[in-house]
């Protein structure tokens, strides 16, 4: 009727297709209220750093959830692969390392390959499972999950010293992981400019080839995107398999950071990856998300992680608080798909 | 909608504040307490000892590590940057504490470490850190010593051949009291003349009381009149062992049919089931006394005195670690 009210809808247009912006801004608005000092380029690298690893691995989650799908098993999966960097890695000097026949330090680049390489391999399973047998990703997930879990435990518990932690890594290992350039004001970590390196690499497939597209189109009708000649089983497979990849890369970072891998490596990562694209407004419904959204999901759990932390809430009730960030996050992301309908 | 909701946060997280933000007080020294899990039975002993001993002594923060060394290093992390004055650490992979001291030295922090043991030739790198453990093997050797005095027993013997038929509950399969407690508990039977025989393989229970319950279950359907001892790393799968064995009739408050039970901490629980009769024997880790040197020690540390200023705590041969003694308890 007046300008008044169109101002008004363009106002709460911009607020919606932002709102995650919008979300992560009055979190930390609201921590640094409480807690001043929160602001700082340390605690700002610290959160970066820390959600590197598992935005990588959100990256990879983020398209079977684009395909209406899940993955369960991304944890277990970087648990398995965390173990292998971990073991090939060990210094050549630590004398109960699993590997007493490594005395000259491994190339670095080849126990990463090998962690992607058995990151694809289930991913593999998990695609078989999906696009051939015809299995919701949930159950194929679950299934693949324990198997990963099974050959994790195998694995550690088959060195001469019985289940030890994989720990006293190689000292170049520990320095590409946890290095970090001085920028002058802050420091960046490598780990930042990893997952943005992985960032650029997927936001350029999702959007620039093929292989993007035609997952969108799957994800949103699969049936449509059949008839109109996308070959629905190649592309999952291309999807899972690049996931793979980025899971391999993400236990790689992984295995480095925390500097030890036991059974428990990798444990309840899938649903923190699963939690963040989610956030990040990639639908379970199929076909919609972009990996901007994905990351800034990401980034705003960790804020929540870490601003939990830095104001010493009771542990017990972080979980409550957690939960309640990520329903509310979530009920005003979603308000965006549900006014363009 | 969304101006609404923005408000409602920003209230919510008033809210939060008001209720758990942590007031500090002035003179009081800050410090960061990293705990591995906080739904351990006995870490939560110590937890609360620890509560106790530092309260009014210093502005406590206390963090869960949930079980996961990578949520501990977060934590670890936000201590850093909030500066605190003294940091008491119970790592969730001990071995993960070569990457955690580095950090806390650069950031020039005394540290405690307690309960699970990093490898103490790192530890000595940095000369504002101390241990505070028991030893591992303690607890294995005390339940030995238990074995021994329950084989004296004949009546447990039931199959008459000489042997004590066992079954083993393991708590971590990587973690470092698990294993010495499992191995040295069998070792110091049989050095004590004892012949232990073990049915089935060693069941892996990660400490867990429902794990136990259903390993225990299956090992007595497979076993049932077999099985002649039940050995445990802590109380918490002893008390799953005991309740499978009283579903089968075995075990139960008065009844005639019992098979000894061992295991190690002294919850409350374990306890009150010894007086009941409906288990053997387990072994006291003291976790009031552990929590008590922790925090004494921490304050020394935090105060910029030497550790073990004014207290009668001594170290042992690594000249870093202090020991907490185990003791038997087979009811009183």
């Amino acid at each position: 009727m007046s300008t008044l009210s169109v101002g008004n809808e363009k106002w709460k247009e911009w607020l919606l297709n932002y709102s995650l912006y919008v979300i992560l801004g009055v979190l930390i608005i609201a921590v640094v209220v409480m807690e001043p000092t929160f602001l700082s380029f340390d605690n700002l690298s610290k959160i970066m750093a820390q959600a590197s690893t598992r935005g990588i691995l959100a990256l990879g989650v983020a398209g079977m959830i684009v395909y209406t799908g899940t993955d369960l098993s991304a944890g277990r999966i970087l648990g398995c692969c965390a173990a292998i960097s971990a073991s090939l890695l060990q210094s050549v000097t630590y004398a109960s390392r699993m590997y007493p026949g490594i005395t000259e330090p491994l190339p670095l680049a080849l126990p990463l390959l090998l962690a992607m390489a058995v990151g694809m391999m289930f991913c593999c399973l998990n695609a078989f499972g999906f696009a051939v047998l015809k299995m919701h990703p949930f159950i194929i997930s679950l299934g693949t999950q324990l198997i990963a879990y099974g050959a994790l435990c195998l694995y550690i518990d088959s060195q001469a010293g019985g289940a030890q932690p994989l720990a006293s890594l190689d000292p170049r290992y520990i320095s590409v992981v946890n290095g970090s350039f001085d920028i002058g004001f802050m420091k960046l970590p490598y780990l930042v400019v990893y997952l943005a390196i992985c960032s650029a690499v997927m936001w350029v497939i999702w959007n620039k080839t093929t292989i993007g597209k035609n997952m969108f189109a799957i994800g949103g009708n699969p049936e449509a995107a059949a008839v109109s000649g996308v070959n629905v089983v190649r592309n999952i497979f291309q999807v899972y398999l690049i996931a793979g990849m980025l899971y391999g890369i993400a236990a790689f970072l992984e295995a480095g950071r925390v500097q030890s891998v036991t059974t428990a490596t990798g444990l309840n990562y899938d649903l923190d990856a699963i939690s963040g694209c989610v956030i990040g407004g990639v639908s379970f419904t199929g076909g919609v998300g972009t990996i901007p959204g994905v990351l800034v999901g990401v980034i705003i759990l960790q804020v929540i992680n870490y601003s939990l932390y830095y104001l010493g809430v009771n542990a017990y009730f972080q979980y409550i608080i957690k939960g309640l960030i990520i329903i509310m996050a979530v009920a005003i992301d979603v308000r965006k798909y549900i006014s363009k309908k | 909608m969304k101006p609404r909701s923005s408000c409602m946060f920003v209230a919510i997280c008033a809210v939060i504040a008001c209720l758990f933000a942590s007031v500090a007080s002035a003179a009081a020294p800050n410090i960061g307490v990293l705990i591995y899990k906080y739904d351990d039975t006995y870490i939560s002993t110590v937890r609360n000892a620890l509560t106790k001993a530092l309260d009014g002594k210093a502005t406590m923060t206390m963090q869960d590590g949930k079980g996961d060394q990578a949520t501990q290093n977060d934590q670890l992390d936000v201590m850093i940057s909030k500066k605190m004055d003294g940091l008491i650490v119970n790592m969730v992979d001990a071995q993960a504490a070569a990457g955690v001291l580095e950090k806390i030295k650069a950031a020039g922090i005394p540290v405690v470490f307690f309960n699970r043991e990093p490898n103490l030739d790192v530890l000595k790198t940095y000369d504002k850190s101390v241990f505070v453990g028991t030893n591992a093997a303690d607890a294995g050797k005390m339940q030995g010593d238990i074995i021994k005095q329950l084989w004296e027993n004949k009546a447990f013997d039931l199959n008459g051949d000489g042997k004590f038929q066992y079954v083993m509950f393991k708590g971590e399969p990587d973690n470092p009291e698990a294993i010495a407690r499992t191995e040295f508990s069998v070792k110091q039977a049989a050095l004590n003349g004892v012949t232990m025989d073990q049915i089935g393989q060693t069941f892996v229970c990660n400490w867990d009381t429902a794990l136990a319950q259903q390993a225990m279950e299956s090992a007595l359907a497979a076993n049932e009149g077999k099985i002649e001892l039940v050995i445990a790393n802590n109380d918490s799968m002893a008390m799953g062992a005991i309740a499978a064995l009283s579903n089968v009739g075995y075990n139960l408050e008065g009844g005639s049919k019992f098979i000894p039970v061992i295991g190690v901490d002294a919850t409350d629980q374990a306890v009150d089931a010894i007086g009941k009769g409906i288990m053997s024997a387990t072994v006291k880790q003291d976790g009031e006394a552990m929590g008590q040197a922790v925090a004494t020690i921490m304050l020394n540390m935090a105060a910029g005195k030497a550790p073990l200023d004014g207290t009668s705590y001594t170290y042992d041969d690594s000249g870093i670690a202090v020991r907490i003694p185990y003791s038997p308890f087979m009811g009183k």
